[in-house]
């Protein structure tokens, strides 16, 4: 991984069109401004992990491991 | 009474007041704005969030407490907002909103079983709107194993 400090107001590129600014740094936060091609999709990793796990998780489950996993859940009441 | 031809639950009956709105959908599945919520007691406490509009669309939710009792879900402005919940405070999940994680499965080997603790559905019970909401500083994990059985609490 390339490490590289930056000052708010300081900003670099990635290839020919892409420019990554630092707009603001407060406490843990950091404030960044994208300058890219509409092409380029730009989505926070987060998002796209969800999105990601939502697609896999929607393949529809064979009915057998549906039936495994409840009754793996289940859970005996207390007597 | 509509029917609705479910993934899991063949054809089932359904009234038009029971649908829940998710004005974003869901990521990845960002047209889909209309779901069904179906628990049935030979599955519970599984929850199944049924598409109303794409019959082979359904999530597998388990209710976040039952994975974590002390779970804390941290709303913005912008998610209370968008769920049309009552600002300044935070819900009470069971009470104001019901909480639960997408269970994602191993492909068909169910030791594999995670659940997405890092973005839960969230769901306004009285307005039945819903949405995914991702806890960005949420130390929770988007894989968190699912227990056996008896390490599980019972869900209330």
């Amino acid at each position: 991984m390339l490490v590289m400090k930056r000052r708010a107001g300081e900003s670099f590129t990635i290839g020919d069109d892409i420019e990554i600014e630092v707009l603001e740094v407060a406490g843990s936060r950091v404030k960044l401004g994208v300058v890219a091609p509409d092409s380029v999709a730009i989505i926070r990793k987060e998002a796209r992990v969800t999105r990601e796990e939502n697609i896999t998780a929607a393949q529809p489950v064979e009915p057998d491991a549906l039936a495994r996993l409840a009754q793996r859940l289940w859970t005996k009441q207390p007597y | 009474m509509p029917q609705i031809r479910t993934t899991y639950f063949g054809e089932l009956d359904y009234a038009d007041e029971t649908i829940f709105h998710f004005p974003l959908g869901l990521p990845g599945f960002e047209q889909e704005h209309a779901f069904l919520f179906i628990q049935k007691p030979h599955t519970e406490p599984l929850l199944f969030l049924q598409s109303v509009n794409t019959p082979r669309l359904c999530f597998i939710l388990l209710p976040i407490l039952v994975l974590d009792p002390n779970y804390a879900v941290n709303l913005d402005a912008d998610d209370v907002a968008a769920l049309h919940l009552p600002p300044g405070r935070q819900p009470v999940i069971g009470g104001d909103i019901l909480c639960a994680a997408i269970v994602r499965t191993g492909g068909g080997s169910d030791s594999e079983a995670t659940a997405n603790m890092m973005a839960p559905v969230v769901v306004n019970l009285k307005e039945q709107i819903g949405m995914q909401v991702i806890q960005t500083d949420s130390s929770y994990s988007y894989r968190h194993p699912i227990p056996s059985g008896k390490e599980v609490t019972p869900c209330s």
